[in-house]
This record gives C-alpha cells, structure tokens and sequence, in this order.
C-alpha cells in the first residue's frame, strides 16, 4: 500500500538500524571516519615510505643475486687461485667465472648519496653477465675495450638523468673520478642496477690494480647455496666472498634500531588516535544518553542496545580503515610518480607489511569503544533519562 | 482477574542515610480495558508506582504481577520484552529520537520492521498524516507529544502508562492529548499519573496517592 506520504509503507528499513544512525549523523559519523582515514593513511604511508629505504638498498644491489663475488683482500696473486678453488670444489656447478675490475662511483637515493660498483669486464663476459640480468635490449652499443665508455641499465641512467653520450665518471666528477670523461654509449633495458666499461679501461686507470672474480652458478636458484658455501668455504682465509644474502644481512641489521624506533613510534600514534577517538566516542554517545534511556524504557535490552552501537562503531572502523587504506595506496601511488619513479627509487605501494601495521589502530579504537560503551551501560538507569535527572 | 496488580507494593530510597518510601504499601488492581488515573500533588510517589507497575522498577518488597504472573520472577530481558510487547508508555517529556522521522518514531515502538501501516494509520487518527516523514524539530510540542501517544498504542498493548503526560502542554493540548489516548486504545488499559484532577475526567477510576500510600 501506498501512505500518505507517498512511500510504499511495509518493507522499509528498520529504522533502528545502525547505517541508518551513521548515515542521518553524518555530522558524527564523518569525523570519526575521518580520524581513523588519516591515522590509517599515515601508517600504511609512513612504513611504506620507510621500507622503502631497504627496498632500495635490495634493488640497487640486487644486481648481486646472480654472482658470487670473490675478492683476495688486497693480494692481487690471490684471485685466480680462489676462483681456481671454487671451480673444482663448489658442491655447485659453475655456469662462468668472470675476471674484473672494480671502481666505486656513486648513486642518489632518497637518503643521500650511496656507492655503486662500476664493473670492468671483457667484451664475452660483458654479454654474459647482460644476459644473466635478464637484459631485453640495449640502446646504444657495448663498451669498447680499453676506451672511456660504459655501458649502464635504464634505473641507473633515470636516477643519473644520463642519457647517451652523458659523462658517467671523468676528472671532475665529484664521487665518480676516472682520469678520462667516460661517456655511456649503451643503455641495456633492465630493472636491474647496472654500470659496465671495459677491463682494459680500468686495468689501465683506475686503482687498485687488483682483479676480481664473478661466479655465477649454472642453474639461478643454487647461486645463494653457491653464496653460503663459498663464504663458509673461505671463512678466515684471505678471500673475501660477497653475495647478496650479505645485502640482505647487512639491511636487516642497519635497519633494525630504525624499526624499533618505529615500533615505539607508531605505538604512540596508535595511542594518541586511539585516545581521541574514544574521547570523541565518550562525547558522542554521551549526547545519546535520552535515545538509551527511551529505547530500555519502552522495552530494548541492554544487550540490543549495546549490539546496536557496537555494530555502529564497527562500522565506522572498518569504513575508516578501508578508507584509509585505499587512501594510503593512492597518496603511495602519487609519491611514487611524482618523487620516487623519476628518480628510479623502489616504493612498493602494495607493501604488505605496511597495511599490516594499520591493523592494530582500528582494534585498539574497537576496543576501548566497545569498553567505553559497556563501562556506560554497566550501572545505567533509563529511569533517570525519562524523569531528566541525567539529561 | 485483573490484568496488573500491585499487592503491598514498597519502593524504599536513602536519602542521606535516611530511609525513605517512594511508595509505601500500595495495593491496587488494574482491570482489562479500565482507563486507572493515579492521582497525587508532587513528591506523592506516583510516578514511582508507575515505574514499579510497568516493571522498570523493582519493587522492595511486596509483589507486581501482570496476569497474574509476578514481574519479580521474571528477568531483566523478560521484563523488557513484557515491555516492549504488551506495554506503551508515555511520558512526561515527548521523547523523540531526533534523526528519525515521526513515521519512524513510532515504528521503533515494535522490532517487527515490517510495521509501517500501522504506524500511518495512527499517526493519520492522531492529525498527523500530513508529517509523516517530519523530524521531531520540525513539530511543534504537542505534535511532538501526539507522535509519543502514537509510538504507545503501537502494537495495541494490553496496558499504556502515561506518566504525567500533559507536563509539557498547554491545558488545551494536554485534554486533547488524554482524550486521544483514551479513545485509541482499544482493548488496553490506560494508567495515568497525574497531578492535574481535570486530565481524569475520562478514567473510569481514581486512585489517590499521598505521601506514597493509597489515600481513601
């Protein structure tokens, strides 16, 4: 049937029903929502941005995923017999060892300046050691042997802004010295962190005149095995084996303190929102205090009035954190284009651990909500309500 | 048998470490459709046997029995569901839920969602089909107070207890107010508490109350 007023009467939504509270006091229910969006987004954003620092420490070096690396700690003799070593005892077959040399120039990153190896190879090793990281194609060409050029990966040269023919080391190049102006005269396209000119370039100017060594275990997935074996095989001897479980022990251990900051941090923020938010709860419900006392006195529970605004903070919660987190991904996804992809830096924008850490807010504010409702409902007389002694 | 009865019915208070009766002894029956007015100047009490009659007080000592049932014997949540589904209540303020609309309001009176013709129907015998879907701001006190008669008479409760329902109203409003109750309700009872003797003009019975006790 058809009221007066022109709605079909029957079917309706119970008016009692807590969207209908949250969505005819949006006065209420947006600043709530509100509190939990920013506090959820500065989370997810601050530990996104954070990991955002060992993220790129593991993609600018992740280069090193594919070689063992092998130096004889200052003694040039030492090189080939430590390589000659591994061949033949390596409990893992050896697709390539590679002989280098080694200067160290410089990269940006969004916390200063870092080093970076630029490797000097031959001219097989140089297309070996491409294609082992997974390079599609190259602008330009390789490096010749013994002349100034170098031949460097598309992250290297955004986060340089190189392009070629771009100086990449050269006498007056602060934090990258080479005694010529090296040119890049190849861009390979990667996302690996790659900067290549040839071994007689550097045999010939560059300091210290020591070879290296690259192994490179035959199948991919045995070169950390390769790594750990190595690095056990030639523990205190003079060999130094790097690998990139050492990126990874070493990130871990400098980042730790970082984390527990963090931690300390982010707890505190959790408190201070959730304080706020179950002040402005308090307050709230605290203006509600003649609807609880009408509804128990016509004939609700206690519990059905408790379960209503329960499901309403709960609500509230979940829509604050859902919020929140699409906010944090698009306010990550801005900061990736704008500031970090530009530059080559790694943000994840779906960073799990991130989202993880907003979990704790929305429970805490759940929490006191829930015990600031029930402390309220625990002596509360409705007789009071209605006779206006507690409004 | 008596649909509601208050069988030496106390309700004791401290005030100050003093020991005081809101109601002190009250024996009274209520039958099916009687319109029962409880009459008392202020401070008598009478509110307080309303609230031990309608079961939100408890008394402490004697007995409340709804069809002859002891209200003491029943639980918090049994007590709220007798309230919720044979009682109305009105009382001395027009307490509106202030986001809800009056149609809404008085749909609240009954779980059922699916109660809304009802409501309209009352609201229209009580003059107020024109603002269904106003908020209780939008209506004036005794609108406000007619919406509040009709979230009472929802679900046709076997009794309706008015508690001082014309405070709040001009002497004009207040009669109107009473006089709506008495003709929509039905098969229910009517108890009202008042102080104003002219507001009992319709009940069938008067009951006085002074000082908490039954007065001849």
């Amino acid at each position: 049937m058809r009221t007066r007023g022109g709605e079909k009467a029957g079917r309706r939504s119970n008016p009692l029903a807590p969207i209908t509270y949250l969505l005819r006091n949006a006065g209420k229910t947006i600043p709530l929502t509100g509190v939990i969006v920013l506090a959820v987004m500065l989370v997810a954003g601050i530990i996104s941005m954070i990991n955002s620092i060992p993220l790129s420490i593991r993609t600018i070096y992740s280069y090193s995923k594919e070689f063992t690396g092998v130096t004889p700690r200052g003694d040039a003799t030492k090189t080939l017999p430590i390589l000659e070593e591994i061949q033949a005892k390596s409990p893992y077959a050896i697709d390539r060892v590679i002989i280098c040399r080694v200067t160290v120039t410089e990269i940006q990153s969004i916390v200063g300046k870092w080093p970076f190896y630029f490797i000097g190879m031959n001219d097989a090793d140089t297309r070996y050691y491409l294609q082992r990281q997974r390079v599609t194609g190259i602008e330009g060409r390789l490096p010749r042997a013994g002349l100034p050029e170098a031949v460097i990966s598309r992250p290297v040269a955004k986060n340089l802004n190189l392009k070629i023919g771009s100086e990449i080391l050269g006498p007056t190049k602060e934090g990258g010295f080479s005694p010529n102006s090296v040119k890049v005269v190849g861009i390979a396209e990667t996302d690996r962190w790659l900067m290549l000119s040839s071994i007689e370039y550097l045999r010939e100017y560059h300091f210290p005149p020591i070879d290296l060594g690259m192994v490179s275990a035959k199948d991919p997935a045995e070169q950390p095995k390769l790594d750990q074996w190595a690095d056990k095989h030639f523990k205190g001897r003079q060999a130094g084996i790097l690998g990139y479980f050492q990126v990874e022990k070493d990130t871990n251990e400098m980042f730790a303190t970082l984390y527990l900051i963090l931690n300390v941090v982010i707890g505190t923020l959790v408190l201070v929102v959730t304080l706020m938010m179950s002040m402005l709860i308090n307050i709230y419900q605290g203006q509600r205090l003649v609807e609880f006392g009408l509804l128990q006195a016509i004939g609700y529970t206690k519990k059905q009035i408790l379960t209503r605004v329960l499901t309403e903070t709960v609500l509230v919660v979940i829509l604050g954190w859902v919020l929140g987190l699409f906010a944090a991904f698009g306010l990550l996804n801005l900061a990736k284009t704008v500031m970090m992809d530009p530059k080559s830096y790694a943000l994840d924008v779906l960073d799990p651990v991130a989202y993880a850490y907003s979990i704790p807010m929305p429970l805490a504010i759940l929490a006191v909500a829930a015990g600031t409702v029930w402390w309220r409902f625990r002596k509360f007389d409705p007789i009071g309500v209605v006779e206006r002694r507690i409004v | 048998m008596s649909l509601l009865a208050a069988r030496g019915a106390r309700l004791r208070y401290v005030d100050h470490g003093k020991e005081h009766f809101a109601v002190d002894g009250v024996s009274l029956e209520v039958q099916p459709n009687e319109f029962l007015g409880i009459l008392g100047p202020s401070g008598s009490g009478k509110s307080s046997l309303l609230y031990l009659l309608s079961g939100l007080k408890v008394p402490s000592s004697g007995q409340i029995e709804f069809d002859g049932r002891p209200l003491s014997q029943m639980d918090d949540t049994e007590r709220s569901r007798l309230r919720l589904k044979e009682f109305g209540f009105v009382f001395q303020q027009p307490y509106l839920l202030g986001y809800l609309s009056a149609l809404e309001n008085v749909r609240i009176a009954e779980m059922d969602a699916d109660n809304s013709a009802a409501a309209v129907a009352l609201l229209n015998q009580l003059g107020l089909g024109e603002k269904l879907h106003r908020l209780p701001h939008e209506l004036s006190g005794g609108e406000r107070q007619r919406v509040c008669v009709a979230r009472a008479l929802m679900g046709n409760p076997k009794v309706i207890f008015a508690d001082e329902p014309t405070a709040s109203l001009d002497h004009r409003n207040g009669v109107a107010v009473v006089s709506l109750l008495n003709q929509l309700r039905g098969e229910g009872s009517l108890v009202m508490v008042t102080h104003d003797e002219t507001m009992l003009a319709e009940a069938d019975r008067v009951v006085r109350l002074v000082d908490g006790k039954v007065s001849d």
